[in-house]
């Protein structure tokens, strides 16, 4: 690859050509009219978002309601299985903001990395899982917000495909009634960085760094908005809303520099099967295609994504490569984790950043953050932990 | 009292001009609307030539729209729109708006539709383009008006391109955005344009990527071979998926389906070839005449190949890129047949009363 | 188009495979035609890594190409990354979702290229059906992750207390990604034999297979739940 020394830019476009949505040119079918329609016809009970919600602007202009507080957390078995600071974070700032939320035990994963990864399941199964989920949530008077991509973009799916297939409704409807429960479906389906999209300015003013000279380089994650498109967020100001606002939004509200780079729609390589088995792809893919390039185009301080297998990949495909020598070592977490560093959570309590692979301390240096102190404290809750002077790390060690 | 003796023809483009003269000709008046305050349409609005054979708009078009103008049987009415009708063959009711407001009615015994296309706005395009975030992503038409100024140049720097990508089947094509229509001129026009290019800049490189082209009768040799063998352009089979800046140059990204391999190659200027869609003025007349849209959005017509202009309504016919995607030779054949139909069935009614 | 590789097997069974691909009630939603605008391709992860293309597989089924159906059956679905990066297709294809369905016939089927592509792969299926959480923080060792440097042995030294050290109390957990409700997993193991997934498992590893249908029939029984 040819070297380059480019001016970074940044999520504002170049050009003054400006583009108008017309709703009247938009062709794809509303899916929320069907599943409106499908509730009036007693088909199944729709979970209306609750309000105060916020309207967020989609591909194609129309506008789709993010709920803001009284959100029931499907969590995602990535980040709490290896990424913890992820999920952490997510409700550290919900209690922040003084938002009601709920962490359900009533939940089981989405279960489509295993079905991408290797099949073993069926198209009646997986929806089945997801509206047993959405049953679980719609029973606790909370509204489902997704933390996982994966998840995410495979609720959307299987809601396509149960909006149109009413052999399948009727099979998964049956089982769902066996098991006792209600047959929800949610007015809207909901990915966690569109509520971080929507309080974005909540969490800029409580900033506590100056993140001015942070520059971060964003990965959109694919099944966050290639996966039925029209439903992903876009905003006019990111990328003249030619791309998904998601992540890039909130890290420029939050006050640091989002940097563009080439290889910005590529996938991180994590591959679902091969991750697991066969990761001479996911770690090729996720350094040459993705963290070189960012290296090169605009040497970012950080990689800041919105999905688990992205935070995966993107991680810990950097030690093998560091080790051949290549251009690489870029930290890699959530938006969320971001987020909550700079509204000065705890790096280790909160972000939980000793599980993730590649050195994080330059960047939290530069933040401003005593990062050493800050690690002896979380030795100390370990120590104490050990010791059996404490049982666990609680929300009162980190509010 | 039926009134046999006018046509009201709705749009000043090729198709509305040939079907305003062919009136005249045959000896009705006619009543023609223009919403703009020019006539000539969208190529003498927009294109520096025309295709397929490179004459300048101007010279090829100018005498039809000066002839329009001082045509005695022609009442041409600019910067009007049509925003009401009632009535039926024989007694249409139009309501005609100005600027100002001010509305008219006329009562006219048929109307040609004429209202044509708008170009694809790229920003709805589902592949990765950046039209809306590279100045140097631009459409055929962005070319045609520096065409017009008798250059070619790189929007961001002024400076002539060393290499151009024209790519083809922008908005058209394509479940995804709904069109599912090919747009029929944009191949034509975009090999006109390469070899426009490489007249004016005879050492750059030109590439066309292209999923099929479309180049029917007698564009093959005049357009397509011509492009190839004497200016020697690029056609690639593949298309573009993402045009991103790379340096001071775009990356564009695709596959060669020829050669079975990745495309990722700079280029200085990138070209949309963006296709057609109906005008908001072939709309809004679909809801004020109550002519249905067929299919793909354009205004229907009842017969099929062996009758392209008569629409469902009786007295409404419909000339050109109105009734779906049509090149200039087509658009004024129509033109030509639509005013022929609507003098038929004015004279129809004249024996009837 | 005969087909060099896979003589050995005869022409019906490869038809009967194509027939239950084609079958799936998702099938026609995902395929329509291919012209060959190589836009599957060039967004495709897999193809800068792999011999492997969206757009043949696209063709070929849209050809109803048994023979080469076949090969890619055994020899390209694995190499699917299940981005769907794909299916911004202008004709709507999802190349990435028709790999999922002749994924699940080469399961169903107990193909011996796809035992081979999911061999080690196993415990995370017995994971996921059994606790409904996929990658719990136990199963991140060293072994499993040698390329992932030695921060993955000092999670996996640390794991009980560091798991002790999160805020969420749902967390506190090492076997699962988080604390799920037994009444939970018993749900999840009757939709799995609703579904007939568990069936599927015989066809990967019958022994897993077996495993798994006497701690699911055990639990289902206490639970009280009917699955028939």
């Amino acid at each position: 690859m040819e070297p380059l020394n480019l001016p970074i830019a940044g999520t504002k476009v170049e050009t003054a050509k400006v583009f108008d949505r017309d709703p009247e040119t938009v062709r794809d079918e509303d899916l929320r009219e069907a599943i409106r329609e499908l509730g009036r016809e007693g088909e199944w009970i729709v979970q209306p978002v609750p309000e105060p919600y916020y309207l967020a602007p989609t591909k194609f202009g129309r506008e789709k309601k993010i709920p803001l507080t009284h959100t029931w957390h499907h969590k995602s078995c990535g980040q709490c299985g290896h990424i913890p600071g992820y999920s952490t974070s997510i409700f550290w700032l919900n209690r922040v903001l003084g938002l009601d939320y709920f962490d359900p035990r009533d939940q089981t994963s989405c279960t489509a990395w295993n079905y991408y990864a290797s099949a073993t399941s069926n198209q009646a199964a997986q929806a089945a899982v997801a509206m047993r989920n959405f049953s679980a949530a719609y029973e606790t008077g909370y509204y489902p917000i997704i933390h996982c991509g994966t998840s995410f973009g495979h609720y959307k799916e299987v809601r396509h495909e149960l909006v149109h297939d009413a052999k399948l409704r009727r099979q998964v409807r049956a089982i769902i009634e066996k098991l006792g429960r209600p047959f929800v479906m949610p007015e809207e389906i909901v990915h966690y960085s569109e509520w971080m999209y929507a309080v974005r300015r909540d969490l800029a003013q409580r900033v506590q760094f100056d993140l001015s000279p942070i520059t971060a380089t964003v990965h959109p994650a694919c099944h966050y908005y290639k996966l039925q498109s029209g439903d992903a967020i876009y905003d006019p100001e990111i990328y003249g809303g030619q791309r998904t606002a998601a992540v890039t939004g909130v890290v420029q509200e939050l006050g640091a520099h989002v940097a563009d780079y080439s290889t910005w729609y590529d996938c991180c390589g994590f591959g679902f099967r091969h991750i697991l088995v066969q990761r001479d792809f996911t770690r090729s893919f996720a350094t040459l295609r993705k963290i070189e390039v960012m290296k090169e185009e605009a040497n970012p301080d950080v990689v800041l994504t919105h999905d688990t297998g992205c935070v995966t990949s993107l991680d810990k495909s950097q030690f093998a490569a560091q080790a051949h020598g290549r251009n690489v070592g870029v930290p890699v977490m959530s938006e969320s984790q971001f987020a909550a560093l700079a509204m000065g959570a705890h790096p280790f309590r909160v972000c939980q950043l000793h599980w993730h692979s590649v050195d994080y301390r330059p960047l939290l240096r530069k933040m401003g953050i005593d990062v050493d102190k800050a690690w002896a404290e979380f030795e100390d809750d370990v120590r104490k932990i050990k010791s059996g002077e404490l049982e666990y790390v609680t929300w009162e060690h980190v509010l | 009292m039926a009134n046999t003796d006018t046509v009201l023809i709705v749009g000043a483009g090729p198709g509305g001009m040939e079907a305003a003269r062919t009136v005249a000709e045959l000896g009705k008046k006619v009543l023609l609307v223009e919403a703009q305050a020019e006539i000539g349409g969208t190529p003498y609005a927009s294109y520096a030539t025309l295709t397929p054979d490179l004459q300048e708009t101007e010279a090829a078009m100018g005498h039809i729209v000066r002839g329009i103008r001082h045509n005695p049987s022609i009442d041409l009415r600019v910067n009007t729109r049509v925003v009401k009708s009632e009535g039926d063959i024989g007694a249409f009711h139009v309501t005609l708006e100005n600027p100002d407001a001010t509305q008219t009615v006329v009562e006219v015994g048929a109307v040609v539709i004429a209202t044509g296309f708008q170009h694809f706005d790229p920003g709805r395009e589902t592949q990765m383009y950046g039209y809306y975030e590279y100045d140097d992503v631009i459409t055929l038409v962005d070319a045609e008006a520096m065409f017009k100024q008798g250059k070619i140049i790189r929007p961001s720097t002024g400076q002539a391109p060393d290499s151009v990508a024209f790519i083809q089947c922008v908005g058209s094509r394509d479940r995804q955005i709904g069109n599912k229509y090919c747009s029929k001129v944009c191949c034509g026009i975009a090999s006109k344009q390469s070899i426009e290019i490489k007249r004016m800049l005879p050492n750059a490189k030109v590439f066309i990527f292209y999923i099929d082209m479309r180049m029917y009768g007698f564009w093959e040799d005049q357009i397509y071979w011509k492009a190839q063998e004497e200016y020697k352009v690029n056609y690639v089979r593949g298309i573009v998926t993402e045009v991103i800046r790379r340096g001071g140059k775009l990356l564009i990204k695709g596959e060669d389906t020829t050669m079975g391999r990745p495309v990722e190659v700079l280029m200085d200027l990138v070209i949309l070839s963006v296709g057609m869609e109906p005008s908001k003025g072939t709309v809004q007349m679909s809801k004020i005449f109550s002519v249905p849209r067929e299919e793909h959005g354009f205004l229907q017509t009842v017969g099929g190949p062996l009758d392209t202009v008569s629409t469902p309504v009786p007295g409404i016919f419909v000339a050109g890129a109105a009734a779906g995607p049509k090149d200039i030779e087509d658009t004024v054949s129509m033109g030509g047949a639509a005013a022929a139909k609507a003098v038929g069935a004015l004279n129809r009614l004249a024996l009837e009363v | 188009m005969p087909s060099d590789l896979y003589r050995e097997v005869a022409l019906e069974e490869k038809q009967r495979l194509f027939d239950e691909v084609k079958a799936d009630a998702r099938y026609q939603g995902y395929l329509y035609g291919c012209y060959e605008c190589g836009i599957c391709v060039a967004a495709c992860p897999s193809a800068r890594f792999y011999d492997f293309s969206p757009r043949k597989i696209t063709q070929t089924l849209a050809r109803e190409d048994v023979e080469l159906f076949y090969e890619q059956l055994n020899d390209d679905v694995w190499n699917c990354s299940q981005c769907f990066s794909c299916n911004r297709c202008p004709r709507q294809n999802s190349p990435g979702g028709l790999i999922t369905i002749m994924r699940e016939v080469a399961v169903n089927n107990g193909l011996r290229s796809m035992k081979e592509a999911l061999a080690g792969y196993t415990r995370i299926i017995y994971k996921i059906m059994t606790t409904g959480t996929q990658v719990s923080p136990d199963m991140l060792q060293e072994d499993a992750f040698p390329d992932w440097g030695p921060q993955v042995k000092t999670v996996s030294d640390n794991l009980d207390v560091w798991r002790r050290a999160l805020p969420p109390e749902t967390l506190h957990t090492t076997g699962l990604s988080w604390q799920v409700e037994e009444k939970t997993m018993h749900e999840l193991y009757a939709i799995w034999k609703l579904t007939g997934t568990l069936d599927m498992i015989s066809q990967v590893d019958e022994g897993l297979h077996d495993i798994m249908e006497e701690i699911m029939d055990d639990a289902l029984e206490d639970s009280g739940l009917r699955v028939d």
